[in-house]
């Protein structure tokens, strides 16, 4: 079954192609829903025969089959595919989330008429193109992959380009990843420099990492992981991701939430034999990830946009899988362990689950109000029936309350982090960072609910619930996101299982029952600090948001007031990188547009005239005379001649 | 030695002569026309099985030649398949486009006459038969390009392409007979060894060698228009009926190749010294004329004849770099060629089929009108362009790097501007191809619709699914061409 996996993105991809060349009238339903349902189905079918035999024992590294597209020299451009059990996870995150989406679309995108058909087309593309990167088997070809996922993404955000705001942001959104994207590539070519090879099977060979200088290992997979910043909006690369809640609330469910911001936490991942060479870089990831998660979470505090709170809780919780990967690159190190890695890995997928759930909720609020804020919500809960519960669902998940899927892996990722700090002391501190956010988190999230769901309406609105096709998506999700986290106990356990994919690096891999690990998980102290701030976090949501009379002004007042006005204005950073851009940078490309306007173009436009002129002065000689024809035929026979007899032995050719 | 068994090799052949001798016949008994196409097809069809069967599926051998006269080895039978494909595309998009015509099967019988003389080209090792091969092509295309007798410039194409066509024969005649005289033989292998023992006993006697290189360089140039023999080609191009104009610029102009590796790598590497530089300086006008010139035309036809000038540059760097990755370069560019140019001719005639002009402003909005040419097109001209991973790019590649191998030590290292100047004509060129481009997809026409008529988007799909496969499997391609290209150099 393995070897047949490359079929996976082909199936989205012949979607994309039918849905963009048929004739309208073949694409029936909804302009060519039906094919992209049918698509996503397929591969979701596929999907899941792959992890069912990844989880019956085989892989497929470095062994698959491999098409041998460019030969220069030494080096063959390849490709291949790359099966483990991380990429089999992947696999079925994608799959689910994106066949989720799809139908929900059906029924939330139907008043965008003639606009559906790209929106079908590009979406197709991009599922596509995330199954490529994904079961990439080496660097070159994965960066292709992740170019296309961000154009996807651009396409995607930049829906409604006739809205300015949304073209901007899809810009922007291009742009900054850019910047991601750019230090990936160095890294990749460094790599490449010293290994002579992209392929993961040789990369990952320890011995072949080992004879890579320290500090250049260091900076390459700095580089690296610079590239994982810019797709899953890291601190200091964040900023566009709220941005691109400029897109339709699918796309933000799809691409912003469950899958292509997860590119960067794969990369990281997948890159983890090359992370362990240098664990200076693991420690740059940790204190990536834990100060992402802990900024985030504070700006979603006050947000009122609903698709904003969850994008910077997207943010957030991104900064948690990126710190744990940091911290269990440590525990394998140090602890023979994959504890950090296998929560980081846990985490993604339950995330994408009850993120997807929440987005897919928003979306339907929206879809019943007609708009962003939440200050203008309100009592939907009895209208809204089912969002409302789905919705709750996710919140509890995300917030960490057992025995939703969120607590299990934030638990775990906790548990890492504080394990970790054995071994540097930074990582207390980052603990105190994860778990500020636990309460942070909580928060947030009760409060989005409460004033989404609870008391009166605070605008004039009708509501009712969605359409069937809306719910159906999220009321599997609910449940995903409900049980996600008991794939710690199924068969030999998740941790077991994803281990699997860096059983290299590990000396011995643990077996633990699911006894075992609930006696580790309700046997610890910190497990209930935790609980008890989320708890904390949802109380107080409560009391300010739902009990009547209480005084919500005393924040806005002294420090408090003043840190609120910092957060709303998103610590200022989004003020910072425009200032800077239109400063520094606006300075800077003022002199390249001259330089290009006046010297580039100059000679351009100078040889493009000189083209056309000698062009219209050669078409003369063109007379469509025939004489002329034979004449110049001759004149060229005798030229040769001449340029032969004289010319070349004279010029010493 | 019977005479069936010296015939043997030409058994393909003589099946063609018997089809192309029934179709007018044939034309007598038949109302629908498209019933000859469809008999016009069947030999090409069988040939092509026969050629796809031996040089790629390699399940068959065809058997060895008795005659010293021909070669049936993997050079020609790489020539043939793109021969008879294109024969296959014209002959497929042909009777919609000259339904309005009468003759039809003299117009079949020709087509398959021509085919034959270009594989003929491909499988001679001798000047002799070369020339009648190269005469009997010539002949059928000369009345294939003004088949329709009704319109003027289809006459005026006919009358050109003939007076010029002639002299040209003359020259390559003129040429074989001073080979002759310099080298005692007209056998190409044994040409070379012949003229070094000829030159080194009588002085002077390599400006004859010189003077008939040049005459044979611009009697074949002509065939495939480099410059300045190539003045015929845009006038003849947009003259002939649109199947036609395909033809001759992707088979003809093929066999115009196959005749020059055959004669220059074969016959006269011996004294490449003489004759390198010029012809490296003819490929590099040739090929900046061309994109020049198709710069500024507004004719699609026009432009693509240009363009055909600029692709023959292209392929006219195989002899001055005189490598067999050159060759292998030379013959992929032919093949992709022969598919790209073929498939664009074609699209047009779909748009002359349905009324529509072959002028660029005609191809305005060709996005709304018609989804499926204007994508055709597009995956076309991009591959002429070079865009990978379509066939285009691959063999320009191939083309290009061998430009560069070529001028490490020990070759010349001046080869190398070859492939600065091929690099630079693709940017160059990319502006007119891209242009169209920009007409279909950007610009706004007019909105009724244009249905594909169906033999002819049959023929454009082959020549569509060929470019791109060619640019996907690459690596076997090149394979095969470089086995090839070595049969050529050492038998």
């Amino acid at each position: 079954m393995l070897e047949y996996a490359w079929l996976i993105p082909v199936f989205p991809f012949v979607a994309f192609i039918l849905i963009a060349i048929l004739p309208k009238r073949t694409l029936s339903w909804e302009d060519g829903a039906g094919y992209a349902i049918g698509g996503a189905a397929a591969a979701l079918i596929l999907s899941v025969l792959v992890i069912w035999e990844v989880m019956s024992g085989s892989t497929m590294v470095g062994d698959g089959p491999k098409f041998e597209w460019l030969v220069i020299g030494d080096i063959s451009i390849t490709f291949g595919i790359w099966i483990d059990q991380l990429t089999a996870v992947m696999l079925v995150v994608v799959s689910v989330v994106g066949t989720l989406v799809v139908i929900y679309s059906g029924a939330y995108m139907h008043g965008e008429g003639e606009n559906r058909r790209r929106y079908y087309a590009e979406i197709m593309l991009f599922i596509s193109v995330m199954y490529g990167l994904v079961i990439s088997d080496n660097f070159l070809q994965m960066f292709i992959f992740w170019e296309l996922v961000g154009l996807c993404s651009y396409l995607l955000i930049g829906f409604w380009y006739e809205t300015p705001s949304a073209a901007s942001a899809a810009k922007r959104a291009f742009i900054v990843t850019r910047v991601g994207d750019i230090m990936l590539m160095a890294g990749i070519i460094i790599l490449f420099k010293y290994v002579g090879s992209l392929d993961f099977v040789t990369l990952f060979d320890q011995d072949t990492a080992a004879a890579v200088p320290t500090d250049m290992m260091v900076l390459a997979t700095v580089l690296i992981f610079g590239g994982a910043i810019g797709k899953s909006a890291q601190f200091p690369l964040h900023e566009w991701l709220p941005d691109a809640m400029e897109g339709p609330t699918t796309v933000s469910a799809l691409i912003h939430a469950a899958t292509m911001v997860k590119a960067g936490v794969y990369l990281t991942a997948r890159s983890y034999p090359l992370l362990i060479q240098a664990p200076e870089s693991l420690l740059f990831v940790a204190v990536i990830g834990g100060v992402t998660a802990l900024l985030a979470a504070s700006v979603a505090l006050v947000a009122t946009d609903i698709k904003r709170v969850l994008a910077y809780s997207t943010i957030s919780q991104l900064g948690y899988m990126t710190l744990a990967l940091g911290a269990g690159g440590y525990l394998v190190l140090y602890a023979d362990t994959g504890g950090g890695y296998s929560a980081a890995i846990l985490h993604l997928m339950n995330h994408a689950f009850f993120k997807a759930l929440l987005f897919l909720c928003a979306g339907s609020v929206i879809h019943a109000v007609g708009t962003n804020n939440m200050r203008l919500m309100g009592g939907l809960g009895k209208k809204m029936r089912i969002t409302s519960i789905t919705m709750l669902v996710g919140s509890l998940a995300i917030a960490g309350i057992p025995p939703f899927s969120g607590f299990w892996s934030k638990d775990e990722v906790l548990a890492a982090v504080y394990h970790a700090g054995e071994f540097d002391g930074i990582f207390f501190l980052l603990w105190f960072m994860g778990i500020a956010t636990v309460f942070m988190t909580a928060f947030y999230m009760f409060r989005m609910w409460f004033m989404t769901f609870a008391g009166e309406p605070r605008s004039d609105y009708h509501a009712h619930e969605s359409p069937k096709l809306m719910t159906f998506p999220l009321m599997i999700l609910a449940a995903l996101a409900a049980v996600s986290g008991f794939a710690l106990f199924i068969s030999d356990g998740f941790k077991y299982f994803i281990e699997g994919s860096i059983g290299g690096l590990l000396h011995e891999v643990h077996h633990e029952s699911a006894t075992d690990i609930l006696g580790v998980i309700f046997g610890d102290p910190l497990t209930y600090v935790s609980l008890v701030l989320a708890a904390g976090g949802i109380l107080l949501a409560y009391k300010m948001y739902c009990v009547p009379g209480f005084d919500r002004s005393v924040f806005a007042r002294g420090i408090s007031g003043r840190l609120q006005v910092a957060l709303e204005n998103r610590w200022y950073i989004s003020k910072f990188y425009d200032d800077f851009a239109l400063r520094v940078v606006y300075s800077i490309s003022l002199v390249a547009d001259a330089f290009d306007r006046y010297v580039i173009d100059g000679i351009v436009n100078g040889f493009a005239y000189l083209g056309g002129r000698s062009g219209n002065v050669i078409r003369m000689a063109q007379t469509g005379n025939v004489q002329r024809y034979a004449g110049l035929i001759v004149i060229g026979l005798c030229l040769l001649l001449i340029f032969m007899l004289y010319i070349v032995p004279w010029g010493g050719w | 030695m019977t005479v069936l068994s010296m015939l043997e090799p030409f058994l393909p052949q003589l099946l063609l002569v018997v089809f192309a001798l029934m179709m007018p016949a044939l034309d007598y008994i038949f109302k629908d026309k498209r019933i000859l196409a469809a008999v016009a097809l069947a030999p090409l069809v069988g040939y092509a099985v026969m050629l796809v069967a031996w040089t790629l599926a390699g399940v068959w051998e065809p058997p060895e030649s008795e005659m010293s006269l021909i070669e049936v080895d993997l050079f020609s039978g790489l020539f043939a398949l793109a021969f008879v494909s294109v024969g296959i595309i014209v002959v497929l998009g042909s009777p919609e486009s000259i339904r309005q015509e009468r003759n039809h099967g003299e117009y079949y019988a020709l087509i398959l006459l021509a085919v034959i003389g270009m594989t003929v080209v491909a499988l001679s090792t001798d000047l002799i038969l070369l020339f009648v091969g190269l005469e009997v092509a010539g002949i059928a295309s000369f009345a294939l390009s003004g088949f329709s007798k009704r319109e003027k410039r289809s006459a005026e194409a006919a009358t050109k392409y003939f007076i010029v066509g002639g002299f040209s024969s003359a020259l390559t005649l003129f040429a074989i007979s001073l080979f002759y005289g310099v080298s005692g033989t007209t056998a190409i292998a044994d040409m070379g060894p012949a003229m070094e023992a000829m030159f080194s006993s009588f002085d002077g006697m390599d400006s004859v060698g010189t003077l008939a290189t040049v005459m044979i360089l611009a009697g074949l140039g002509f065939k495939v228009a480099i410059v300045p023999f190539h003045m015929w080609a845009p006038d003849v191009y947009e003259g002939s009926p649109t199947p036609i104009s395909a033809l001759l610029a992707a088979a003809s102009k093929n066999m115009g190749f196959a005749a020059l590796f055959k004669i220059f790598l074969l016959g006269l590497l011996v004294t490449k010294a003489d004759w390198d530089v010029a012809v490296a300086v003819v490929a590099i006008i040739t090929m900046t004329v061309g994109n020049l010139i198709a710069v500024s035309q507004t004719n699609i036809k026009r432009m693509l004849a240009y363009s055909s000038v600029a692709q023959a540059g292209y392929i006219l760097m195989v002899l001055p770099i005189g490598t067999e990755y050159a060759l292998a370069g030379g013959l992929f560019h032919v093949l992709t060629h022969a598919f790209m140019k073929s498939g664009a001719f074609m699209v047009v005639s779909a748009m002359g089929v349905r009324g529509v002009g072959e002028s660029l402003n005609d191809f305005k909005g060709l996005r709304t009108r018609s989804p499926l040419l204007a994508l055709a097109m597009t995956l076309l001209l991009l591959s002429l362009a070079g865009i990978p991973p379509l066939a285009g790019f691959a063999s320009k590649f191939v083309l290009f790097s061998s430009a560069v191998y070529g001028s490490l030590d020990p070759g010349p290292s001046w080869l190398i501007w070859l492939a600065v100047a091929g690099v630079l004509n693709s940017a160059l060129s990319l502006y007119y191809y891209a242009r169209v481009i920009k007409y279909m997809y950007m610009e706004k026409g007019p909105e009724d619709r244009i249905s594909v008529p169906r033999l002819t988007g049959v023929a454009i799909l082959f020549a569509v699914v060929m470019t791109v496969v060619l640019g996907v499997y690459f690596d076997a391609v090149v394979e095969l061409c470089q086995q090839a290209a070595g049969g050529l150099f050492n038998p």
